[in-house]
């Protein structure tokens, strides 16, 4: 048993959970700043299909000229802004992503480093204070999925967003809501709370 | 090492590409956490990397299927062990590129996504994983666009095995739909056909017209053909060859089934149309597809003879479907059907079933080529003659045949001896399950007969009658080259006259049973009842029946109820109108088209044929001989009553040999006493011959009734222990009996067309 190379990867796993503990916070308020502009892009949607159904000609307003589709002009022009923004909050997901992602596989490549020297058994010892290295590496590798796959699933939504089909516009915040899994979510939290003590431990 | 159980997967590990070993195993396999294992389970493979359980168990088996070649798709785990043997550590390195197939969701996927967006999907989605070439990544959990990654190529070559990391660079070669790929993963058609290759050729050819040629037919500025329809009697492997068509061809097949797509509320089943119509059309986008209606008879009827409207509805939809297909969606519309003539004309016209592939009953050539592939899988033994089958099963369609070499088959297990597990299909067992095998196209017909097979030794006498029968069916049917030799053809008809009880019947019998030919027999009286038009329609069945197993005997006994002159006092009556059906099914102008059977062949032998001189080119040479000789029926009449015929009815090309046969002279009375008395005991001093000379304008069943007459006597008078029959009971018996024939009849009988 190497202990040198047992403490340098216990090193190791505490970064990488230090830094998924932080970036589950920015995670978790990037998605909620999330919600009220996917609400704003169902009420454009909304009104592009109200605009739609409406005859201008027959009601008081057909004095102005042209106005459906000024209307219709400004309100695709909020829907691109809209769509920008939500392209923003998607990169700072992204770096959430890339920022866990990395210290995942920097976890990894220590455990790769030191495997020849570590033994089977020492990965899989728990103790009360300590989960086993092989939990670890394993809610480690859950969570970067988890992450990206979150990602993955958002961005290909908003990718097939196509903005002259209203009914999917409007459709989009409901779907975007479905994509979460809380239950994967509760792993990742479940993970870090499994290893609070091991991360205060010196 | 004891084996592994396999469990199914926790959910939580579903879609990570792990497999959940013990750590017992992990050590022995030199496994570290994450390093990549390829499993070899149940025909199959799979990568996947390697994870303690969480338990630290041994002895189980925990894998995702994320990572897997191609067989092992379809394979479910349930008591499935694993051998630790099956499970291997392997190296992989790092790829540099791999290249891919994309299967996605739907065509709409695969029109609008742009490259780049799939692209950066798919790239994300192989991240991290381990793969290997030629294997399949399912991602169908992440329940995006994409469904499958093909894994086509790695870059390096010589990696097996490898790494996807955040560096691989990945290419997309094709990109396909859900259903695209599952059509090409069908496997190619076990059950080939047996003689339909110009039928198939020419539905191949209409499938593959749209694809291969496109800007030719454009420049022609005509539309491709587009509809099928395939006529046939039930049997002849109408949805077998469509579905072999479409497995060879490639294409996508959207089955239509008529009592699968009517529905209970209205609008329902053409709502359902419209849905398979729409299904079709999209399959047509990627490749060849074939839109398959079988039994369209039942989902399109003649809208004129139905009262329901809902009916109506639906073929009022069907025809607006098939003619709204535009001319840039290439599928084609194959109907099936065996009653077309129950079809809406309005379906039958070019722009929607332009082709009608009439499909008949298989002729000897391709009964032989049926029986052949039929054959192929089972093990026989060499005694098995399938020319000499062929020849037996005349009308008998390709699902008869089936049947017939799985009854076979059963024979040789049931008959197999115990201990001989050998089960070689030998010719007995045909022959036995020939018995049980009636030909589909006759079931049902009037004119079916069972009757005792009767040789010509048991027929005394009328050697020169029997020649003659000889010569008009049985010669054509066993030398038939000799007939193509000289340009002869068979006659059409034979018409057996002469007073009753002179063994018309049996002649005809014993002729049945010497060819191996089917053999209708009805008699006028069969034929009549009490609706008007259903005797004829009755007849007119019956001859197209026989037509459709020739070469067959069609036995007409007492043709005079038929064939008698017509009454002027009634010229509407049933004899007439049955006699016009009569002389038209004889010699009319012609088949009607339903009834096409085979090809018209050329008579120089096709290309790959045997060698001349070979036995195999003897063989097929005497087939064609055959074919040419023997595609008609044989109408055999009989009458007691020759000069109440038609004359129109006797004609050459109708009824154009006629025989006459005459009452027994004195040699063939005795050989018909011979006959008679073969089974009972005699007593020494009977002479036959002087009985023979005695009984003078005796029929033969006079003959008959004289040999029981004379038996029953000696019963009466001796008493039941008699033994042998004595000469006395015979003259006694003839005291009392008169012969049936006169002179005068007979005079007449001779005359009749000789003067």
């Amino acid at each position: 048993m190497s202990k040198p190379a047992l403490l340098s990867l216990h090193q190791a796993l505490k970064r990488s959970f230090h830094s998924l503990e932080q970036n589950q916070e920015v995670w978790n308020s990037v998605l909620e700043e999330c919600r009220p502009l996917m609400g704003s892009l169902c009420n454009l949607a909304e009104q592009l299909l109200a605009l739609n159904n409406v005859q201008i000609s027959s009601t008081p307003l057909a004095r102005f000229p042209n106005l459906q589709d000024r209307l219709r002009f400004k309100l695709l022009v909020a829907v691109d802004t809209v769509l920008e923004k939500m392209a923003e909050k998607m990169c700072s997901l992204q770096m959430v992503r890339d920022a866990v992602g990395n210290k995942v596989t920097a976890a990894f490549q220590v455990y790769e480093q030191h495997a020849d020297t570590l033994d089977l058994s020492a990965c899989l010892q728990r103790s009360a204070a300590a989960p086993s290295v092989a939990d670890m590496l394993e809610w480690l590798q859950d969570a970067d999925r988890y992450y990206r796959q979150q990602y993955l699933k958002r961005k290909a939504l908003l990718q097939a967003l196509k903005s002259n089909d209203h009914s999917d516009l409007q459709s989009a915040p409901k779907r975007w809501e479905a994509l979460a899994m809380p239950e994967e979510e509760d792993r990742v939290s479940d993970a870090l709370a499994s290893v609070s003590f091991f991360m205060d431990s010196p | 090492m004891m084996d592994l159980k396999v469990l199914p997967l926790d959910i939580g590990d579903t879609g990570t590409q792990r497999c959940r070993l013990g750590p017992g195993l992990m050590t022995s396999l030199g496994l570290r956490i994450g390093s990549p294992v390829h499993i070899t389970i149940s025909g199959g493979e799979c990568l996947c990397t390697a994870w303690p359980r969480s338990d630290l168990a041994d002895g189980f088996l925990q894998f995702d299927r994320k990572c897997t070649t191609k067989d092992l798709k379809a394979v479910t785990f349930s008591d499935l062990s694993v051998c630790p043997k099956q499970i291997k550590a392997i190296c992989s390195q790092k790829l540099k590129g791999v290249r891919v197939n994309v299967v996605v969701q739907s065509i709409d996927v695969k029109k609008h996504a742009s490259a780049s967006f799939i692209h950066d999907l798919v790239k994300e989605m192989l991240r991290g994983m381990c793969v290997a070439g030629q294997y399949i990544v399912d991602v169908t959990h992440l329940k995006t666009q994409v469904q499958l990654i093909l894994i086509e190529h790695l870059d390096p070559c010589n990696a097996d095995t490898g790494f996807i990391t955040a560096k691989t660079s990945v290419s997309i070669g094709a990109i396909q739909t859900l259903n695209s790929y599952k059509c090409q993963l069908q496997k190619p058609p076990g059950v080939l056909l047996g003689g339909m290759e110009d039928v198939c050729a020419s539905l191949k050819e209409i499938v593959h017209l749209p694809l291969r040629y496109p800007r030719t037919l454009q420049k022609l500025g005509v539309s491709c053909p587009r509809g099928v329809l395939l006529v046939g009697p039930p049997g002849v492997g109408k949805t077998m060859l469509v579905r072999n068509v479409v497995m060879e061809v490639g294409a996508a097949l959207v089955t239509v089934n008529g009592p699968v797509v009517l529905g209970s509320r209205p609008g329902e089943s053409e709502e359902n149309l419209r849905r398979k119509f729409r299904r079709a059309s999209e399959a047509a986008q990627e490749g060849p597809c074939v839109l398959f209606i079988d039994e369209i008879d039942s989902l399109c009827p003649r809208r004129a003879s139905s009262t329901s409207a809902p009916q109506n509805r639906v073929v009022a939809q069907l025809l607006t479907l098939m003619d709204g297909i535009g001319s840039d969606e290439s599928f084609v519309i194959i109907g099936a059907t065996n009653q077309p003539d129950t079809l809406d004309p309005a379906l039958r016209r070019p722009g929607r079933f332009d082709r009608e592939v009439i499909i008949g009953v298989p002729t000897l050539r391709q009964r032989k080529s049926i029986l052949d592939v039929l054959g192929s899988q089972m093990p026989l033994s060499d005694d098995v003659d399938f020319v000499s089958l062929a020849e037996m099963t005349t009308g008998c369609v390709g699902a008869d045949l089936s049947a017939l070499c799985r009854e076979a088959a059963l024979q040789a297990i049931l008959h197999s001896p115990q201990g001989f597990p050998r089960h070689a299909v030998d010719m007995k067992h045909f022959l036995e399950a020939l018995k049980k095998i009636q030909p589909s196209c006759l079931r049902s017909s009037i004119g079916l007969t069972d009757f005792k097979p009767l040789s010509w030794d048991q027929i005394g006498g009328l050697e020169d009658v029997k020649l003659k029968l000889k010569q008009s069916i049985e010669w054509p049917m066993k030398f038939p080259e000799a007939f193509v030799r000289l340009g002869l053809s068979r006659p059409r008809g034979v018409l057996l006259y002469g007073p009753p009880g002179c063994a018309k019947t049996t002649l005809v019998k014993a002729a049945a049973s010497s060819s191996h030919c089917a053999f209708l027999s009805v008699s006028g009286a069969d034929l009549f009842s009490p609706f008007v038009g259903d005797s004829e329609k009755a007849l007119a069945q019956l001859f197209r029946q026989a037509r459709a197993c020739a070469p067959s005997i069609l036995f007409l006994d007492e043709i005079d109820i038929l064939g008698s002159r017509g009454d002027s006092s009634a010229p509407h009556s049933v004899q007439a109108r049955l006699l016009s059906v009569l002389l038209n099914e004889l010699d009319g102008v012609g088949l009607k088209t339903q009834e096409r059977r085979g090809t018209r062949r050329e008579r120089c032998p096709p290309e790959g044929s045997p060698p001349e001189g070979s036995a195999e080119f003897q063989q097929e040479l005497q087939m064609s001989y055959q074919e040419v000789c023997n595609k008609d029926v044989m109408i055999v009449a009989a009458t007691n009553r020759p000069e109440a015929l038609d004359s129109a009815l006797l004609r050459p090309g109708r009824l154009d040999k006629i025989i006459c046969v005459p009452p027994p002279d004195m040699e063939a009375r005795l050989a018909i006493l011979e006959i008679c008395t073969r089974r009972m005991p005699l007593e020494s001093d009977v002479c036959l011959k002087e009985l023979a000379q005695k009984t003078h304008l005796f029929s033969g069943a006079d003959l008959e009734n004289l040999c029981k007459e004379a038996a029953l006597l000696i019963l009466q008078e001796e008493g039941m222990d008699a033994s042998s029959i004595k000469h006395r009971y015979f003259i006694k018996s003839l005291q009392s009996m008169t012969p049936s024939l006169k002179d005068q009849q007979i005079q007449r009988y001779q005359n009749l067309f000789t003067s």
